[in-house]
């Protein structure tokens, strides 16, 4: 897991952390021991939403009601807090 | 020389061949934005007016994913010869700088939408192949001014930022590091903005942003390892991209003869200056935190849809190269001009299709209209010569009824005016028949009865070099106001005086 999350562990914290996921991963198996033979199947369906959009334009109508409740606007810009560059 | 202090710098330099990679983002031509249905076209538009609670990043909304940004992606990379991806995925790049809406870039990471790949480009007429690594989409970020008296970062107490361009489609095409020379690297780019626009995928233009490169630059090791590598990025046009490589190079080399070390970095070329100067030191992949975008769905694209997207491939400026040379017998240098932009290549085939002769064609389209439309600044698009005009007027100098000198006067006048080609043949003083035969002969006749000293050194046989013979003639077509043919003229006067 560590390495699909790209997250550098020292060899002595992946023995820690393998015991802390068992202890998850066993916590979860109780949910088998659990009786549900008689539980009915979901009557209702997956709403299934289109994973992509066309090419079209649209517009938001709240937007400049959005902007003038910001309390960070300059004119038409956002203001956004000093950053610090490394030089 | 060989024992001058500069070459033998020059050859320790040489001795360090350079590595150049190249990161090229392209703006894709789509009329949203990536993930929401903001307007793309944020140039000059008042800041902060193309934005949406999705590129505002208001908590509780989800991208949804552009369709033709996926068609677009598909088709470059197609174009790049790589291998379209049946499924590939997104991913947030964690950065901490306020140009981002939601403090991460959805962009893709290890699994891309097109891999491998290769572009053939000719530096100098010396063909070499830059192989692609990966193509990917990404969306742009927002765009920050720094309120202080230079403009730059350092000294501002805040920030202001606008949102516009953020979230604006991108493709990112990364180059195996294969260039070897600044010069091989601008035609790289200069061969990828072709076909980008030949696709219609981009209109790719590097001063407003459409367009930007990134390239990694490094010396090799004299024992043949890669040297350490530098990134250079603000290279807004193909002569600061060259200058920036040519400065780093002669920089890197300097440092390591002094015996000095690279350090990998990132720098900005600074245009004005003509310098890179180090910006910050380079973020390595982890420092990115990359993770899987959970609010949006994988790409998949089928095999069918693959099919499709080949089918509609125009045909390639390679394609169309080969094509010119073999249909109409041109010479590299003609069809390199010709096939440039796919919309000039048009025109020049639309003229051949109104019955003009290829090769007269290609010399008219390649030398008078393109120096009018350098002269007057304008697209072929808007050249108010249409192709079947340019075939009339090509035609008329090819049957010679009009001297081209004459036909020359009549495109510039067409090119200015709202006027038929008839109209403006007769403007020109051209009559509709041209002077030829007796009609010739008589002027060649007055002509040499004003000038018998001229005369009398041709029919001596004085006139070795001809210059007599062609001032004569000058004065013929000068007479004639254009209306001859100049090699009639020649004859003419040749009969007349037996030389
Ligand atoms: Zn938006």
């Amino acid at each position: 897991m560590a390495r699909a999350a790209q997250i550098r562990l020292a060899p002595e914290d992946v023995d820690r952390m393998m015991d802390s996921i068992n202890d998850i991963l066993s916590f979860c198996a109780l949910v088998g021991d659990l009786d549900c033979a008689d539980t009915p199947d979901f009557t209702w369906r997956m709403k299934k939403l289109p994973s992509r959009r066309l090419d079209e334009a649209g517009d938001w109508a709240d937007r400049d009601r959005f902007k003038s409740m910001s309390p960070t606007m300059e004119g038409d810009f956002f203001r956004v807090p000093r950053i610090h560059a490394e030089d | 020389m060989a024992d001058s202090p500069l070459s033998s710098k020059n050859s320790a330099a040489a001795k360090r061949p350079v590595v150049i990679g190249l990161e090229v983002h392209i703006q894709l031509n789509t009329k949203t934005k990536l993930f929401c249905p903001c307007s793309t076209d944020y140039i000059g538009r008042t800041p902060n007016t193309n934005v949406c609670p999705i590129c505002l990043a208001v908590p509780g909304t989800l991208p949804l994913l552009n369709d033709l940004a996926v068609a677009l992606g598909s088709r470059m990379g197609l174009g790049l010869h790589c291998e379209i991806q049946n499924y590939s995925n997104f991913h947030r790049k964690n950065y901490f700088y306020p140009d981002l809406s939601k403090a991460y870039q959805i962009t893709q990471y290890g699994l891309t939408i097109a891999v491998g790949g290769y572009i053939d480009i000719e530096p100098e007429g010396r063909p070499k192949r830059v192989r692609v690594h990966h193509l990917h989409l990404e969306e742009d970020a927002g765009k920050l001014v720094h309120p202080t008296a230079d403009g730059r970062l350092t000294g501002a107490a805040y920030s202001l930022v606008d949102y516009n361009r953020g979230g604006v489609p991108l493709s990112e095409i990364v180059s195996e590091p294969d260039m070897s020379s600044p010069a091989e690297a601008r035609d790289y780019v200069i061969r990828l903005r072709q076909l980008a626009r030949y696709l219609d995928v981009s209109d790719g233009e590097m001063e407003s942003g459409s367009l930007r490169v990134d390239a990694n630059i490094s010396l090799s090791n004299p024992d043949g390892s890669l040297g350490t590598r530098v990134e250079i990025k603000n290279m807004n046009s193909l002569k600061s991209l060259e200058r920036a490589l040519e400065y780093e190079i002669s920089r890197q080399n300097k440092v390591l003869d002094s015996g000095g070390r690279i350090v990998q970095e990132t720098r900005l070329w600074d245009d004005a200056e003509e310098v890179t100067r180090s910006m910050r030191s380079k973020e390595t992949a982890s420092d990115y935190r990359y993770y899987p975008e959970m609010d949006l769905a994988p790409i998949v694209i089928t095999d069918e849809q693959i099919e499709d997207f080949k089918r509609a491939m125009p045909e390639l400026p390679w394609e169309k190269r080969e094509r010119f040379a073999r249909e109409f017998g041109l010479s590299g240098e003609e069809v390199a001009i010709l096939t440039e932009q796919k919309e000039l290549a048009r025109y020049y085939e639309e003229t051949i299709a109104a019955g003009a002769p290829p090769a007269r064609a290609a010399n008219w389209v390649r030398m008078e209209v393109l120096r009018v439309l350098n002269e007057t600044g304008t697209s072929i698009s808007d050249f108010p010569l249409g192709p079947s005009v340019l075939a009339e007027l090509v035609k008329k100098v090819e049957s010679k009824e009009l001297s081209s000198t004459i036909a020359k006067d009549i495109l510039d006048t067409l090119s200015r005016e709202d006027i038929t080609l008839d109209e403006a043949v007769k403007r020109s003083g051209a009559s509709a028949v041209r002077l030829t035969g007796c009609l010739l002969d008589e002027v060649v006749d007055r002509i040499c009865a004003a000038n018998p000293g001229v005369v009398e050194t041709i029919k001596s046989g004085r006139d070795k070099k001809g210059g007599k013979m062609k001032f004569l003639q000058g004065l013929v077509m000068k007479e004639t106001r254009g209306q001859a043919d100049p090699s009639e003229a020649a004859g003419s006067l040749s009969k007349k005086l037996g030389a």
